[in-house]
Parts: structure tokens; sequence; C-alpha cells
């Protein structure tokens, strides 16, 4: 029975110090990246909207292994410099949520009327500042339910790390079930631990978008 | 860092291995697709079926598999599901290539539940009175499916299928993990026996990149040949 407290223990404590840190630097790092480049896939600019287009396509073709592949051996291998799993697994997430986040928060901001922007301008504001200060917080308000629901997908996402070697939940579940013979009982309380945490997010997520829902209704 | 060798890729013994596991990625991606699309249409029908007991089930189903990661999915159905049966038949199973069938039959329930969500919210787009007026007309519930709601509903998210099918091209990669030789696979294989990591993960990265591109340009067609007439088109909007 100590045994499996232990474990449990275990897992728990490899969640929250690898997945949930993983997930929520990833998303602390994609978001600002992700609204620059969401604007920019609305620049007229070529220079600005075709690298970035060209960036969302390739990431969001690409499997996050593969991203990982690069983040852990080939770039390091290229630039000399050995990078620790756990950071080769977050550049990596984070340069993969940025372009799913970009797609989220362009949709966003093509949501919101052009009247906005129009009003916005007729004040004074300059176009950046009406970007910043009117159009990009109701977008994000806007996207709110999508954002968590992406942020949901890459939490459930961070136990791939695990395969460029870091210890997280995925793991140790691995190693403990080697140890103690057990897969059963403990895939099943991998798989326990994941729906009960993700499926509670994604209640929550359908509250918010009933509430951002009511108030855009009112609003309009 | 050593000189780039591009042609290593094709050589021997490389070159047969590298197709070897670009064809595992293809079939083990194609044939889940296919499964999948069954396994979406029906489980996400089953979400306004009569019988409750089927809308449980089905509801069941896909919250499941939507809130577990995919690799632990692929680990339970890989490690737990042989275990409930003997051993000698346990051994058979594993002998005739667990590994593939594992994977497809993760995949296909996997990417089967997240098509079930499109499936159901094309259900909204179609209306209750296009559902109604089939089952006035004396269809049986599965017949009105069958007939009407179905296609209809699949002619609607076309769009929202073309990103899942892309997503099984890329979830497929994780089939490395239980030991399926695909690309992934390959690529790590390659990279750490030859230490050629920059010529391995282009070649793997260029070959689910083309994979993603030839879904999203064979699906633009289809999307051209089933878009329902009266139903807003992709650019339509301004």
């Amino acid at each position: 029975m100590t045994g499996f407290v232990n474990d449990l223990g275990a897992l728990i404590g490899a969640l929250v110090v690898f997945n949930l840190s993983l997930t929520a630097a990833a998303v602390a790092i994609a978001l600002p990246i992700a609204c620059l480049f969401a604007v920019a896939r609305l620049s007229r600019r070529p220079l600005v909207y075709y690298p970035v287009t060209a960036y969302v396509n390739v990431l969001r073709s690409s499997p996050l292994l593969m991203i990982m592949f690069w983040a852990y051996y080939t770039g390091p291998m290229i630039t000399g410099t050995p990078t620790s799993a756990y950071t080769a697994a977050l550049v990596a997430l984070a340069a993969f949520e940025v372009a799913y986040f970009t797609e989220l928060v362009r949709a966003g901001l093509q949501s919101i009327a052009s009247g906005q922007r129009d009003a916005a301008l007729a004040v004074g504001l300059r176009p950046s500042q009406a970007m910043r200060l009117v159009i990009l917080p109701q977008a994000l308000r806007r996207m709110l339910p999508s954002l968590i629901s992406q942020s949901i997908i890459a939490f459930q996402d961070s136990t791939i790390a695990s395969v460029i070697g870091v210890s997280d939940i995925f793991a140790t579940t691995n190693i403990i079930s080697a140890r103690e013979q057990r897969p059963i009982e403990l895939y099943t309380a991998l798989a326990v631990i994941f729906f009960i945490l993700c499926y509670a997010l994604s209640k929550l997520v359908r509250t918010i978008e009933a509430r951002v829902n009511a108030r855009t209704a009112g609003a309009s | 860092m050593q000189s780039l060798d591009w042609l290593l890729l094709f050589r021997a013994p490389y070159g047969e291995r590298v197709v070897d596991a670009v064809l595992t990625t293809l079939e083990l991606s194609l044939i889940s697709w296919a499964f999948a699309l069954i396994i979406g249409v029906v489980a996400g029908l089953s979400r306004e079926a009569p019988a409750g007991a089927v809308r449980v089930v089905a509801a069941g189903f896909v919250e499941t598999f939507r809130n577990v990661p995919l690799l632990v999915q692929l680990f339970f159905i890989y490690f737990v599901l042989p275990r409930i049966l003997p051993l000698p038949l346990r051994q058979l199973l594993f002998h005739l290539g667990w590994e593939f069938v594992s994977a497809v039959i993760t995949l296909s329930l996997y990417t089967g539940a997240k098509v079930a969500e499109h499936v159901r919210s094309g259900l909204n787009t179609v209306g209750l009175g296009v559902r109604h007026a089939a089952m006035s007309t004396g269809l049986t519930w599965l017949a009105a499916q069958r007939y009407v709601v179905g296609p209809l509903v699949l002619r609607t998210i076309v769009p929202g299928l073309t990103s899942e099918f892309v997503t099984v091209f890329k979830s497929s990669s994780l089939a490395m993990t239980i030991g399926v030789v695909e690309t992934s696979y390959l690529t790590q294989q390659l990279g750490l026996q030859t230490f050629h990591w920059v010529e391995a993960s282009t070649i793997g990265t260029l070959v689910y990149l083309l994979c993603a591109w030839s879904v999203a340009g064979f699906m633009s067609v289809v999307e051209r040949f089933t878009y329902v007439p009266g139903l807003l088109r992709r650019g339509a909007a301004p």
C-alpha cells in the first residue's frame, strides 16, 4: 500500500514538475509571439506575410515529435552547443504552439468588425495603437475558449517529451510499470489522471464559451 | 560538425530502409484514416440516436479518447489489451506484428473520436428541420441517417475532415514508441547510427510535409465536388 502511495506520488510529482511546467512555460512563450505573428498574417507587406505564413504552414504540417528531434538532436548539432532534453522539449512545444495560436488569434482578429478599427482611428489612435489597445484585447477575449482548448491539447502533447528523454509522467509510468510488472494498473491510472484533468478543463472551456457568447450577443 | 552527405539517404543499407519506413507511414495512416471515418460517422450520428443507451456509449467513447493523450492510449492498447488473452495467443499476436496492428487500432479510435465531434457539429449545421423532414416521410431513424442526414453532414464537414486527415499522418509518428519502423523511427535510427542528423531530420520532416500538402490538395478537390449548394463556401465570407 505504501508502495502504491509512493508510486502515485512519483507520478503526480512528475506531472507537476515536467508536464504542467512545460505546458505553462510553452503557452506563456508562444502566446505573445503568436499575437505578433497573427498581425503579420494580416499584413499587406509580402516580406512580413510570406515568411510567417510559411512558418505556420510548415510547423502545422509536421509532427511535434519531428520538431523535438530538430530541437534536441539537429539544432545542437549545427550550433555545437548541447541542450538539455527539457529545454529542447520546451523550445519545440513553444514553436509548435506558436503556429496553432497564430491561426486562432488571426481568426479572432478577423472576427472583430472593421468598424472597431475605423472608430479607433477616428478618435486619433495610430494603427498600431488601434491594434494593440482596441482590436487585440477583444480578439483575445473572444478566442479565449479556443486558446484554452489548444492549451489542453498542448498539455496532452507534453507527454511526447518523454521520447527525447524528459522524465515526465509518461516516462515515470513506464519505469514503474516495468519494475512492478503491472502495466494494467499503471496505464489505467495514467489514463484516469489525464482524463480527470482534461475533462474538467474542457468543461471549464464550455462555461467560458457560454459566457463569452452571451456577452458578444448582448453587445451587438 | 561533419560535412553533409545527402547521398547517404539513398545508398545501401539506408536507401531501402528509408523507402520501407515511408511506405509504413503511408500504410499506417491511410488504413487508420479509413477506419476512423467509419468509427467517427457512426459515433457522431449516435450522439443524437433515439436510444439513450447508444447516446451514452457514444459520448463516453468520444470523451475518453479526446481527453487522454495519444501516447497513453497507444501504450494502453499495446501493453494492456494482450493481457486479457492466454499466453500462447498473446505470443502469436506479437509474432504477427502486434506493433503495427495496435497502432492502427489506437489511431483509428483516437481519430474516430475527433471525426465524431466534427460530425456532431455538422448535425447542427444541417439543422433539425432536415432531420425531422426525413423522419416525417416515413423513414426510420436509421434510414434517415443513411440516406439523408449522413450524406449531408459528411458534405458539410469536409474542411474539418481535411485537418483530421492531415493530423493522422502526424499522429502516426508516435507509433515509433512501440517499435513500428516508420519515418520518425528511421529518422532517429539514422541520426543515432550515423550522426548525420541534418540529413535525417530534413528527409523525415519533408516526408510529413509532402503527405500533409498532398492531403490538403486532394481534399480541396473533394471539397469542390461535394459542397452543398446554398451553404457558404470557404472564401465566401468577406
